[in-house]
């Protein structure tokens, strides 16, 4: 068992997750923070979690602040609360928490000895929805400056939190890379329209760009990943494959934000598993990814573990450990990674095709074909799988009904290939409402209305009929709503989420908890036009809330891709093809770092592969350089 | 071969659910390498299987896991060349991944030495509160736990309760000829009478929440919970801790334990710890 130091001397860090301990135990970003602080000689971390509401109502009538779950100490006595952003709707309980902890929700209210207030995670890149209760955000990669933040935080600890010194740590954490510090900035509208966002003093740095570690090898964290002793989502082992995915979907804020792709060596991957599993005990390991298949050498790696766990033997023998593969593609899940998968007790598997027509998936660029979902389908069908989900987008750009129809002719077929391998043969249609997220080339686009993505999901609901073999499941629509809000909100969307927590709103991302006309009081009350913020399309030079965050991509690039998606126009892979200079690498001078030089399968996207089989639009892959041109040097955002 | 297993439950991890203990079991048996067969099938699983089920929330010292063992498990005698002689004299060892394990033996000196090490490599991979105290060879014949499982001996408090006070409580239980009391099983509220399943009630003493009680109660047709007796005897009061201190068999000369928690075990422990 791993119990961090208690010793007042240490610069102590109290790592939350915004949701109960079931979800955020797993989250591996908190994990391989709280091991990197617990290895320094001068810091300490706990961890703490969303309490649940029955137990939050117990705490506040017993008098009990938020408390760590490592040694049950009170939040008010750490020395920073930093919390985890994975979803715009943990932004409630986030204000919760804060509260619970006995400090002032709003940060210009808070006293010297009060904790910092941080936040990291891919909700930071727009961070202006909490910016004025969070102290500081940390933006990318957090390996690197958590270090940093903990020398000058430790700094003004030993120096005894003089009053009156809040504001200069305020700034010297400021002048950390990749930290975002919201109270140094000036705001300035012209109406609704946000103008500018200034630095308060010289030394604030105006356009606060992410942190990227160049290569995980140097980084094979967790070591000791924590074994929880109640069931948790994800009860298993993580191990990280790779960072950033440069597939290009243009919906996904993920592939975007996380750029270059850094593949962990083959070898150290299979010492983490290795080391990881006789330390756990677990019998389940995750490669994890924004798209595993995508790993080089793949098929190789899953064959190895899957062997070690059948104790050496023959390469048939079943094995006791089973590889669970999140985020698959389907252009690179081959019958050989399904065999091999198959070898130990199979997992569940997810395909997200995100579209229905293959005109939708060259708008999106998910340039997978019908062909490339058919013949993954059939591997996973003939080596025994009996049941998958299919996940798929609604509310797109462009989307016309016969695309919204088309999802259910895909996944129809896809339980057609089953029935030819297994009379049990089943598929879940998992439906989600595209919220538009900062930083792709979505960002400008107007979000469908509630009654819209409803509309949508009864297309899907009576274009699939009565199927027993097709199961529908959808996202809350009034959800992706809120969700937009927070999405890409500006720093005036902060009032609304207090009004929410306030009246109680909290764990928003429960659909038995969540309420739309909460959200909708809140906006009135706040008078702040819903619509505005979550329904209206941007223009090319309206000035976005996160534009002083560089997630690397330059803005033209972003606005070019957003053209190109209009005109159906795909982009390859750039980790195979050549650079078309999205910003991410060179605005960095790093690399991707990929074992392979070819995509695996042959698969698509500007490897060869033949799109137009088949299809009705063959797609375009235009050289970048004329896409591109006249991009001005460090236009990034 | 099987192995039966004795374990305690006590502090903070008392709070996890039964199935929540069978997954804690299993990872424990992987991280050791302890080398237990799996259930044939698509979906091969650990076989393991567990004496009565531990009401969340109550401690226990007395708690079984039988693990059969796969065929060639054992350490053949005479392949026990460089595992130590006095291992070897010892009786059957088993290979683990972590390493050639022997169970506890039958010792009626207790001034034997002892040579068992699994019952503390199997202490080591559970989570803080659960010890292993016995780790016994059986054959595997015989009735399963649960079946043979009759009465089981429990510790419990009562919150504020005086002893004297406990003393004529238990008094006036044990002579009343029926205990009706109420439980909420699921979700509706049952009243049966209890008394019959009262084999043994007793004050111990008086632990820093009230007074202490000892009993054993019958484990069939239902088992009987310590928390189901606290209305009858203190119904303003309410139960403080409970322990199950024993899971009894029916032997042939009365009342027996599957497996005797032997020093061995604790003396391992203190090396560790040491």
């Amino acid at each position: 068992m791993q119990r961090p130091r208690v010793d007042s001397n240490l610069t102590s860090w109290l790592l939350a997750y915004p949701d109960t301990y079931e979800i955020g135990l797993p989250n591996q970003g908190l994990q391989i923070l709280y091991e990197l602080l617990n290895e320094r000689p001068d810091a300490t971390a706990e961890r703490a979690y969303a309490p649940w509401i029955d137990l939050e109502a117990e705490m506040r009538a017993h008098r009990l602040p938020l408390f760590s779950v490592d040694t049950h100490r009170a939040a008010g006595e750490f020395d920073v609360i930093a919390f985890n952003l994975s979803a715009e709707l943990v932004f409630t309980n986030v204000l919760n928490c804060i509260d619970l902890a006995g400090v002032p929700v709003r940060s210009a209210q808070r006293s010297d000895a009060d904790p910092l207030i941080g936040a990291g995670g891919h909700c930071a890149f727009n961070p202006e929805p909490l910016a004025d209760f969070v102290d500081f955000f940390v933006v990318g990669d957090g390996e690197e400056v958590v270090g940093e933040i903990t020398d000058v935080v430790g700094a003004w600890k030993r120096s005894g939190k003089r009053a009156g010194t809040r504001e200069g740590l305020l700034r010297d954490l400021a002048g950390i890379e990749g930290t975002y510090v919201p109270s140094m900035y000036e705001v300035s509208y012209d109406g609704a329209q946000l103008v500018e966002v200034t630095p308060r003093y010289p030394d604030v740095p105006p356009l606060v760009a992410k942190r990227t570690v160049a290569d995980l090898a140097d980084w094979p964290y967790p070591r000791r990943q924590l074994v929880p002793v109640t069931e948790v989502v994800h009860d298993r082992l993580s191990v990280e494959v790779f960072r950033g995915c440069t597939r290009g979907c243009r919906f996904c804020q993920a592939g975007m934000i996380t750029r270059p792709v850094r593949e962990r060596p083959a070898a150290q991957v299979r010492e983490m598993v290795s080391a990881g599993l006789e330390r756990s005990g677990y019998d389940e390991v995750s490669l994890m990814s924004l798209s595993t298949a995508d790993y080089s050498g793949i098929a190789e790696l899953v064959r190895d573990t899957v062997t070690a766990g059948a104790g050496g033997g023959a390469a048939t023998d079943p094995s006791r450990i089973s590889v669970s593969l999140p985020s698959l593609r389907v252009d690179a899940f081959t019958v050989d990674v399904a065999a091999q998968v198959s070898r130990a007790r199979r997992t569940g598997l997810t395909f997200a095709p995100e579209a229905g027509s293959w005109r939708l998936r060259q708008i999106i660029n998910k340039l997978i074909t019908e062909e490339d979902l058919y013949s993954a389908v059939r591997s996973a069908y003939s080596q025994g799988w009996h049941r998958m989900k299919l996940y798929f987008l609604t509310g797109l750009p462009s989307e016309m009904d016969p695309d919204t129809e088309a999802i259910a002719h895909l996944a129809q077929s896809c339980a057609r290939i089953g029935q030819e391998y297994t009379k049990r043969a089943s598929v879940t249609v998992s439906l989600g409402g595209f919220v538009p997220k900062p930083h792709t080339p979505f960002q400008w686009f107007g979000q469908n209305p509630p009654d819209e993505l409803a509309r949508k999901v009864r297309l899907v609901r009576s274009a699939l009929g009565r199927n027993r073999r097709v199961q529908l499941k959808w996202h809350d629509p009034a959800a992706s709503t809120a969700e937009g809000i927070a999405s890409r909100g500006d720093r005036r969307v902060g009032a609304a989420i207090e009004y929410v927590w306030r009246k109680g709103g909290t764990f928003q991302e429960w659909s038995e908890r969540f309420d739309l006309t909460l959200w909708e009081e809140a906006m009135a009350a706040c008078g702040l036009d819903l619509d505005w913020y979550v329904h209206r399309h941007r223009g090319e030079h309206e000035m976005l809330p996160w534009d002083h965050i560089g997630a690397g991509l330059h803005r033209d690039f972003l606005w070019q891709d957003w053209q190109d998606a209009l005109a159906g126009h795909g982009l390859p892979d750039c980790r195979w093809t050549p650079c078309y200079d999205c910003g991410a690498c060179t605005e960095y001078g790093i690399e991707h770092i990929v074992a392979s030089p070819v995509a695996p399968n042959g698969g698509s996207q500007g490897t060869g592969q033949d799109l137009a089989t088949g299809h009705v639009v063959p797609v375009e892959l235009r050289p970048r350089q004329l896409a591109g041109a006249g991009a001005p040097a460090g236009g990034g955002a | 071969m099987r192995l039966r297993v004795r374990f305690s439950k006590t502090g903070k991890i008392r709070f996890i659910g039964h199935r929540d203990v069978a997954r804690v079991a299993e990872r424990a048996v992987r991280r050791v390498g302890l080398p237990v067969a799996y259930s044939e099938g698509f979906s091969p699983r650990m076989r393991m299987s567990f004496g009565l089920a531990l009401p969340t929330g109550y401690e226990s010292d007395g708690e079984y896991v039988e693990l059969p063992l796969i065929d060639g498990a054992m350490l053949e005698a005479n392949a026990r060349d460089g595992v130590g002689s006095d291992v070897a004299a010892a009786g059957p060892a088993i290979v683990c991944r972590s390493g050639t394990h022997v169970p506890c033996g039958d010792e009626p000196d207790l001034d034997a030495p002892s040579y068992c090490t699994l019952a503390a490599a199997l202490s080591e991979a559970l989570p803080v509160g659960m010890e292993v105290s016995c780790a016994v060879l059986t054959d595997g014949s015989g009735q399963s736990l649960q079946a043979a499982v009759r009465t089981c001996g429990w510790r419990f408090d009562i919150v504020g309760l005086a002893e004297a006070a406990a003393t004529k409580a238990v008094a006036d239980l044990l002579a009343a000829g029926t205990v009706v009391t109420e439980r909420v099983h699921k979700g509706e509220t049952v009243s049966s009478d209890v008394r019959p399943s009262v084999e043994l009630l007793q004050v111990v003493g008086s632990s820093n929440r009230g007074a202490e009680l000892s009993a054993v109660l019958s484990a069939t047709p239902r088992v009987v919970r310590p928390s189901e007796l606290v209305p009858a005897l203190a119904p303003e009061h309410d139960m403080g801790i409970a322990r199950r201190t024993h899971q009894w068999t029916c032997g042939a000369a009365g009342r027996a334990e599957p497996a005797v928690p032997s020093r061995c075990a604790q003396r391992q422990k203190e090396t560790l710890s040491g």
